[in-house]
Formats: structure tokens, sequence, C-alpha cells
């Protein structure tokens, strides 16, 4: 759920705005080294931007039988790693805003801190930490996506209750209030998400193995055990190994 | 193409310079946000339904085909300021003066929302983007974004006649089938798009691509009477707001 245009007081918009920036600028000097070395980037990147604006336009049957739409997020930052998605989710939310009148221009600060920072950063680590730990990869991807979701919404509840305190109780009254409306409905659909993401994931690993590859996305956990000894060719077979890990395949 | 970008693409203010219509539109938000919700968010609604059905033309059923999503937003956002937690009568029990506080909640969301609606319904993205370089945004930043829009119209429209051959095939029948269906599709999303970027790659790249995609904009200059006319608007609109403020409470 986005915050809809005007919800927040002037204030809290531009401060969710201030906290989100150095993120967001993070993001567009890594987009911009990347375009300016790789110039043909610039069509992967935007055709990313394309796929995580279409992948939230779908619908979403949830567990208790309502319908919702996936944030992305989860899927997103373990493609497109969470720098990229600051800013891939920044564009996601202006076009929602303008073509679509999900969210606001002046929410747009806070709606890009939960859904294009906090839940790919969210998503990305606990995915690093399962890989790290040698978790299979869809084990990995799903709490991924699990927490991507319901730490987007967790956050959105922080927001509203810290602009709309209760009356009696003050922060935590509200966020009790906004959190059992939407964090704990979200649930469902945080386990929704997980689930779908991983059975795409599955079908991309069968179909895209060069796309993946070439992301990066079987290298996430390897990485930082392998450092500076792990060779082309290591990384090369880790990432066969794990592709026909998850489609049980056989390479020979 | 989408419902708003459709309309924004044929509306009488598709001429205009993006500056001209963001001076009155999200001007119109940024009182709507501003100014006290009575009687401020109330006249910045009346005088944004005005101008939007009046001069700028759009049509009433696409308005509030668009209208209805942030509105329905909007209400289930209010909902919880009607109650309490705590407090001497129970743990859970309706707040005092919570209908005032969700009236004007409701009042300033809907108002402000008009305001961008305003802005979106008379100015295409494809309009915006290219400008936004003269704004400060990074080049490579617009370029990616110019190609994110061209690129999610050709997705949703593969989207929706996969998600129709799915249906044809009894892809929708059963959860476990439409849980199917929705993994195909979001995978295949996945693949068109990194399959469509490659071949405009390679077409680039035939052409001579250097690094920058030049895109032709619709020329156009920014009005000094009509950006004129929308300040005196809006100051218009925040003085009567004072004015009014004291005897309509």
């Amino acid at each position: 759920m986005h915050i809809a245009e005007g919800f927040l007081p002037p204030a809290h918009a531009v401060a969710w705005g201030v906290a989100s920036a150095p993120f967001v600028v993070h993001g567009v000097r890594s987009l911009t080294r990347e375009v300016r070395e790789h110039p043909e980037s610039t069509l992967l990147i935007g055709a990313s931007g394309a796929f995580t604006f279409v992948l939230s336009a779908l619908k979403l049957p949830s567990v208790t039988g309502s319908c919702s739409h996936p944030t992305g997020t989860g899927l997103g930052a373990i493609l497109f790693r969470p720098p990229i998605m600051a800013v891939l989710g920044t564009i996601t939310l202006l076009f929602q805003a303008l073509l679509l009148a999900h969210g606001g221009l002046t929410t747009l600060g806070a709606n890009v801190f939960s859904m294009a920072i906090v839940g790919p950063w969210a998503g990305y680590g606990v995915y690093r930490l399962l890989r790290r730990f040698d978790v299979p990869l869809m084990v990995a991807v799903f709490f991924a996506a699990f927490v991507a979701d319901l730490s987007t919404y967790c956050v959105t509840s922080v927001q509203l209750a810290l602009a709309f305190p209760d009356p009696s109780s003050g922060f935590l009254g509200a966020l009790g209030k906004f959190g059992s409306i939407f964090a704990v409905t979200q649930i469902p659909l945080a386990v929704s998400e997980g689930l779908l993401t991983v059975l795409v994931m599955r079908l991309l690993v069968q179909s895209s193995k060069g796309e993946l590859t070439r992301l990066g996305v079987f290298l996430a956990g390897k990485r930082s055990r392998s450092g500076t000894n792990g060779t082309d060719a290591t990384n090369q077979t880790n990432e066969t190994n794990e592709a026909n890990e998850t489609t049980g395949t056989v390479t020979r | 193409m989408l419902p708003i970008d459709a309309a924004a693409h044929s509306s009488r203010w598709r001429r205009r310079h993006p500056v001209d219509k963001a001076v009155l539109g999200l001007g119109l938000t940024v009182l709507a946000i501003s100014l006290p919700p009575w009687p401020g968010a109330a006249l910045v609604l009346v005088t944004a339904l005005t101008v939007l059905l009046g001069p700028a033309a759009v049509p009433r059923r696409r308005l509030w085909r668009a209208y209805r999503v942030p509105l329905g937003f909007c209400v289930t956002g209010a909902l919880p300021l009607l109650l309490q937690v705590g407090g001497p009568d129970g743990f859970v029990t309706l707040a005092e003066g919570g209908p005032v506080r969700a009236g004007e909640l409701l009042l300033r969301t809907s108002a402000a929302s008009l305001g961008v609606l305003l802005f979106a319904f008379t100015t295409p993205l494809s309009d915006l983007l290219p400008r936004l370089v003269n704004a400060g945004v990074p080049a490579p930043v617009v370029d990616v974004a110019l190609v994110t829009y061209r690129m999610s119209f050709l997705l949703l429209d593969s989207v929706r006649r996969i998600r129709e051959a799915q249906a044809a095939r009894l892809g929708h029948t059963t959860r476990a089938a439409t849980w199917r269906s929705l993994a195909g599709l979001g995978a295949t999303a996945f693949v068109r798009a990194f399959d469509r970027a490659t071949r405009l790659q390679a077409g680039l790249a035939g052409r001579g691509y250097d690094g920058t995609l030049r895109v032709l904009v619709p020329q156009a200059r920014i009005s000094a009477r009509f950006t004129l006319a929308s300040v005196a608007l809006l100051a218009a609109v925040a003085a009567l707001t004072f004015v009014l403020e004291r005897p309509l409470r």
C-alpha cells in the first residue's frame, strides 16, 4: 500500500524526502558510473525498471482469499542489487503516481524510503545472510521476498504512526492501529509474494541462466567467501552447480 | 497505453509547456497540504475540479476512474483516526474528535490528489521526462527512465496477451493453476524485457549508439501569461482561505 497523495503533513513529507535522498543519490551515482563504463547497460537497466513496474501491476491471490499486488522489491534487490533498486524504485513510484494515481508526489520520499530503500536492503540482507550459511537458493529467495515485503509495510506503519499519533497512547498506540491494518494483514500477502518469487526464480533459472549469471545472482552467496582467490573458472563452476542444484539437471 | 497517459496525449493542454501545468497542478497540491483543511483544502478541491472539467476538458468518466483509486487508499488510511487505543473507557474506543480529524485528512488528500491528476491528465510523461535534464537530473537516469517508460507499455501489453492465452488454456481454473500461471507470467515478462533490451542494443549499435538516447521533444514555450494567471489563482485561493477561516470556524 502506497501512502496516498497529501496524506502526510508537509514537515513529514520533507523529512522522509531528506532521509531518502542519500540512498537515491548513491544509487544514481552507481547507475551513472555503470552507464558511463558500459553504455549498453542503459537498455538493460531500463528493461529492469519496466520489469519492476510490470511486476508491481500483477494481481496476487492472497492466502486469505483477497487480492493484492506484489511489491517486487525482494526479487528486484536479488536481481539488480539495492543501490540500483533505489533508482529503479524511485522511477517506478514516480510512474505509478503519474500514470496510475497510486502514491503521490508529496509522499514520494516516504514511499521511496519504505519500498525502494528499506524493502530491498532488508530483503537483500536476508538473502546474503542465508546464502552465506549455504541455505538452498530457493529458500533464501523465499525469505528475501517475504522480509522485503513485510519490512516495507512495517515502515509504512511507522511513517503513518509518526504522522498521526494516537490521542491517548501516542506513537505506540498509533503504530498498533496502523500496524494491525497494514502490517498484520500483510503477512499472508508477504507469504504469497515469497511463494510467487520462488516460482518466478525457478522458471528464470531454467530459462534465463545466462541473464542471471550476468546479473551475478548465483555469486551473491559465494563472492564474499571466495574473495580474491575466486577465479573466473571457479565462479563459473559455482554458477553451474548452483543452477543444477535448483533445476535438478546434471552437467556432463 | 494507460488511461491517464492516453488522456494526456489527447489533452487540450498537450502543447503547453510542462512548467505551465506544473505551476498550476502541483501548486494546488502544495496549497492543499499547506493550508488549513477547512476551508483551504475544500477551496483547492473545488478549484482543481473546476479547472479539470472546465478549461482542461478532462473527460468526467476517466477522471472518476483515476480518482477513485487514491480515494480508496485515503478512506482506508483515515479509518484508524476514528479509534483510540488505551484510555479510561477501554482498550479500543472511539477517539474524541476522531471524525473531524479523519474528515480533514480526507479533504486534504482528495484535494491534493486532484492537483496531481490535473498535471498527469494534461502532461504526457514523454513530454516531461526528456526535460528533466534541464532540471538537473543526470542524463543517464533520464535515459533509463525513458527506456523504462517506453518498454513498460510493451511489457504490459505482452502480459495482457499472455494472461488471455493462459485463461484460454484453463490456466486460472484452480488455485494451483493460477499460481503456476502467475509465475509463468512474471518469468516471461523478465525474459521478454531482457530479450527486447538485447535486440534494442543490437539495433542501436548498428546505428552508431554512443550512450545517449536522443528523442524528439515537442517544441513548447513557457507561457508567462498562463503561469502568471496560475500564480494569481493560487494566491486568490490562499487569500480566500485566510479570509473565510475565522467566520467558518
